[in-house]
């Protein structure tokens, strides 16, 4: 670990890998083999990788080599013609012709623990509710897939469980499923005595005393304890989904956790999962950005330009959005301690897949990379193309929320145009 | 005389269960209900000043107020926010039976001095300042016991607070306080600091370690280093002679420099001060006069400037508004399920409590009660915001109904530690699991076990270890919020300890059912033992059927029936 990060909840996780709910699983405790190639559905999925504290622009999508807040590291070409990545990302580069970099982004809080859950639910205008994030409001908006599986899962490091918060105004059950470590907890397995008869028996009677409990009452916590209970039984069924990956897959992708975490979010797509969310942490670089990002940036380029790869080959990414991004990105100026800090006025995300263009870079930011020159946008803009590219229209879609409407994405933005077909 | 709401006599007579009539509502009446009211204080042994923390609730509802709560929900809540267990169906029957008008009042006093509540006192706040966080510097017990005597003595809770600061390891008494220093991760003094701040005054001061809080104008870096100025002398040394720890000091030169990453050309500085409070100056001896004792048995010397030492008097010092705010502020969670100011570690003037007057009287009672903590959760359980029904009074939707208006009894959930003791004496295993010693080697670990290596715990500490592991957050990661999980469900319904425990045998619940001959009496003990309370008519004839249903194996269907009973909302939320 690092001696400069952070340590708040917001941007590093706990250090619960080996204790506790999500403990490590003994040999054998996993029966099934996975057919993980086979694409199980055509929806539209999203897969959302999440860099927790926010990576440096100007060491991946935005190099600026040479000027004054460049930094020491060079810009290398890809495979689109005119366009350089920090050499950081030797493999992404090699797959920017599937990709859209936005390298104008401009929004507005500088903090993690507000700006994380600001981005992560569109930034709407303040309307005294609180929105839903990305996957709730996809899994509200989608409604519910044919598949068992939950509509949004997030694959975190440290530890997890049903983060119900994430619903927002929308209810407890849009709430995430967190993996923690991405794995599954130990007690997916049954002891012997209880099969599918008495198992399906005594949870009816579990579900009758919870109906006839709620009634009159606060339901938001009944709801959300109901529902830890319907997502255990639905994973019990799916134990084939956290088999161990293959030595190839792991060459691919790395085998440090952001690897294996994107790995397993994978899987969950291709198992036909609406959104999976992915995150991973330690990217707030206040002090030594520059042997941080040398060490964090290649536990991105590999795993993300696989995916992008491995999916273009088969198909898949024209029906599922991989998003790439972090709550902001980091100042221009380098502080003292060769760090640098939080900088929402300039920043860059990459998507791709889903029907978007692909091989574009949007927006300019000005030539030390402190401020967007051109086509500035807002977390806004990203929802409204997100909500196109999964064939939502927030011009004429909205939330209820007990009889009001409210938009589901900011009113004042629309979609990034150039990124639509 | 008394000015007293119509609203509040209604709720009163609704106790007994009479219909209100009109001319209650007359004002030539409000002189006998004025005297019914007192007479109900009376009766009731309702404090005065719980009647006055009732009507800055009720001034602020807006609203219809939930009635009371019934006498078997009191009964729960009071057991578990003051026991940590839920009653027996033994004690379920005799209170439910007890005509005694003053029986809650009578409840409340037995439940805050028996030994389930220095025990109960102490897990809630070893959850909350140690925040599950372990290490072997200093054994637990030694912890578990300070806490578990202080509370037990009442001691006054700024002296409880000002023990763990001071550390004094050279007396039996206070040994365990270092844990609350040396517990692991706590050693850096980066996150002692902020802990210190969260946990002791209500602040998040994690940003203004770098900078001004961006947000929380109350928040400067200045607070932080002031108050890592107190601890930055502090470390764990090891007495050669006793093999004890001791938490020493080292000798403060000055005060701390600081610059904040937003503008690092302007430097600052601050010496040791409290938020809001005044600079210590730090004294400047002559070389070799800074020790009052020179340094023996492998425990440096210890100076004469001791910040932390002056940390623990001022920070406890009853006119450190924070720390007393700040206390009553937790207290009053603990109790009702939510802070007055919430989140508990964002006490400042933006995000104000949402009873400010409510908070500051408090504050101000609790100083006066010398910081006596089984006065103050006495007078929070005879409230009636305290004794709310969970159930939504008539007519009205939830969505109405903020949690802080408290206009019904907002659930909280089981902690891990309510849910292990709960569990255990439902399924009537407590008994022998109390009695088994921990073996000297025990070894066991949670992981081991549930990956098959270990046998199942079967003494109280690794008992409690396994729960706590399921069902407890990740150390450093505080637990306010109901959290279920997926992990913890899959845990009720698979692990197989559970299932062993509502197995029939002797002593054990189920094999307590299997021999009684009326499944009425059945259905009774089974709701009184799991959800302290009767079946209704409807619920009866439900598990009526279901036995009906499974005749051929009555044993086992009692058995899916308790489990369900045990894994519903209604066990698992203290409502």
């Amino acid at each position: 670990m690092h001696p400069f990060q952070c340590h708040s909840p917001q941007h590093e996780l706990s250090r619960r890998q080996v204790l506790g709910t999500f403990a490590g699983l003994g040999a054998g405790s996993l029966l099934s083999p996975l057919v993980a190639n086979e694409i199980k559905s055509k929806q539209k999925q999203v897969l959302l990788i999440w860099l927790d504290g926010g990576m440096s622009q100007l060491e991946s999508w935005d190099p600026k080599p040479g000027t004054e807040f460049g930094g020491p590291f060079r810009s290398i070409p890809t495979t689109l013609p005119g366009i350089h990545v920090s050499e950081l990302m030797p493999h992404t580069a090699q797959q920017m012709q599937h990709i859209a970099v936005v390298r104008s982004m401009c929004t507005k809080d500088e903090n993690h623990s507000s700006g994380v859950p600001r981005i992560l639910r569109g930034d709407p205008k303040n309307r005294g509710v609180t929105y839903p994030y990305m996957g709730a409001a996809m899994s509200h908006l989608k409604g519910k897939s044919d598949n068992e599986l939950p509509n949004y899962i997030w694959v975190k490091p440290g530890s997890g469980g049903f983060i119900w918060q994430h619903g927002g105004f929308l209810g407890a059950k849009y709430g995430a499923l967190a993996l923690g470590d991405g794995k599954p907890p130990v007690h997916i397995n049954r002891p012997p005595g209880i099969d599918d008869q008495r198992d399906q028996v005594r949870n009816e009677i579990r579900k009758r005393l919870n109906k006839s409990f709620q009634k009159g009452r606060r339901s938001a916590e009944v709801e959300a304890y109901d529902y830890s209970f319907q997502m255990a039984e639905k994973l019990i069924r799916r134990k084939d989904l956290f088999a161990d990956f293959t030595p190839k897959e792991l060459e691919r992708y790395g085998s440090h956790p952001l690897g294996r975490h994107i790995l397993q979010s994978k899987r969950l797509i291709e198992e036909g999962v609406l959104f999976v969310q992915c995150h991973s942490y330690h990217w707030d670089t206040h002090a030594d950005n520059f042997n941080m990002h040398l060490d964090l940036v290649p536990q991105i380029d590999k795993p993300f330009a696989a995916l992008i790869e491995d999916w273009h080959q088969s198909g898949l990414l024209d029906n599922v959005l991989v998003l790439l991004m972090s709550e902001f990105g980091r100042t221009p100026k380098i502080n003292q301690r060769l760090g640098r800090d939080h900088w929402p006025e300039a920043w860059s995300l990459a998507m791709a897949g889903c029907g978007l263009n692909r091989g574009l870079v949007l927006g300019k930011t000005t030539p030390n990379g402190a401020w967007v020159d051109d086509q500035e946008y807002d977390i806004g803009h990203i929802f409204h193309t997100v909500f196109k590219a999964m064939d939502i229209d927030p011009s004429t879609t909205e939330y209820h929320n007990n009889g009001q409407p409210l938009p589901i994405a900011h009113d004042d933005y629309g979609p990034i145009k150039e990124l639509l077909a | 005389m008394l000015v007293v709401q119509v609203s509040t006599i209604l709720e009163w007579l609704n106790r007994f269960r009479l219909e209100p009539r009109p001319m209650i509502r007359t004002a030539s009446c409000r002189f006998t209900v004025a005297m019914l009211l007192i007479c109900a204080t009376v009766i009731y042994g309702q404090d005065p000043l719980s009647g006055r923390i009732d009507q800055l609730i009720e001034a602020k509802v807006n609203g219809k107020v939930a009635g009371p709560a019934s006498d078997a929900e009191f009964l729960r809540r009071s057991y578990l926010d003051l026991n940590g267990i839920v009653p027996t169906a033994a004690q379920v029957r005799s209170f439910l039976a007890d005509k005694n008008p003053q029986k809650r009042s009578k409840l409340i006093d037995q439940l805050l001095n028996n030994d389930a509540y220095s025990r109960r006192l102490r897990e809630a706040f070893t959850v909350m300042l140690l925040e599950r966080r372990t290490g072997s510097t200093v054994p637990i017990g030694q912890w578990n016991s300070f806490l578990e005597t202080s509370f037990a003595s009442n001691k006054p809770w700024d002296k409880i607070v000002r023990e763990i600061i001071q550390a004094d390891a050279s007396n039996d008494q206070t040994q365990g306080t270092l844990k609350f220093f040396t517990a692991t991760g706590r050693t850096v003094h980066d996150q002692l600091t902020q802990d210190v701040a969260r946990l002791f005054l209500g602040m998040n001061i994690h940003c203004a370690k770098c900078h001004d809080h961006p947000t929380v104008d109350e928040f400067k870096q200045a607070d932080y280093f002031g108050l890592l100025a107190f601890l930055n002398q502090s470390k764990a040394a090891k007495h050669t002679a006793k093999n004890q720890t001791f938490l020493v000091e080292g000798v403060a030169t000055g005060k701390l420099e600081f610059q904040s990453v937003f503008s690092p050309d302007e430097k600052d500085q601050v010496g040791p001060r409290l938020p809001g409070g005044k600079e210590v100056a730090v004294p400047v001896f002559e070389k070799g006069e800074e020790l009052s004792q020179p340094a023996a048995d492998g425990l440096p010397g210890i100076p004469k400037f001791q910040p932390r030492q002056i940390l623990a008097k001022e920070l406890t010092s009853a006119s450190n508004r924070r720390f007393v705010e700040n206390s009553v502020n937790r207290f009053w969670y603990l109790m009702m399920g939510r802070g007055l100011v919430h989140p508990l570690e964002m006490m400042h003037a933006e995000n104000p409590a949402s009873h400010p007057e409510l908070l500051k009287l408090l504050a101000e009672e609790f100083v006066a009660h010398k910081f006596d903590v089984k006065w103050l959760l006495g007078v929070l359980a005879r409230t009636r915001v305290y004794q709310r029904a969970s159930l939504l009074p008539a007519g009205v939707v939830i969505q109405e109904i903020t949690p802080e208006s408290y206009r019904v009894a907002n659930a909280k959930g089981m902690t891990p530690e309510q849910t292990a003791w709960s569990i255990m004496r439902v399924t009537g295993v407590l008994d022998e699991i109390i009695k088994k010693e921990r073996p000297e080697d025990s070894g066991f670990n949670v992981k081991d076990y549930i990956n098959g290596r270990i046998p199942a715990p079967d003494n109280l500490i690794d008992t409690m270890l396994l729960f706590t592991s399921i069902f407890g957050n990740p150390p450093g990661e505080a637990e306010v919020e109901f959290q279920p999980s997926m992990g913890q469900a899959l845990f009720l319904m698979n692990e197989k300890l559970i299932l062993d425990w509502l197995k029939p045998g002797k002593g054990r619940f189920i094999g307590r059912l299997e021999e009684m001959k009326d499944f009425q009496q059945v259905a009774r003990e089974l709701f009184a033992t799991v959800l302290a309370r009767n079946p209704s008519d409807q619920e009866t004839n439900d598990f009526l059927q279901h036995l009906e249903k499974n005749s051929m194996r009555r044993t086992a269907a009692i058995s899916e029936y308790a489990w369900a009973l045990i894994t519903s909302a209604e066990f698992k939320l203290n409502h």
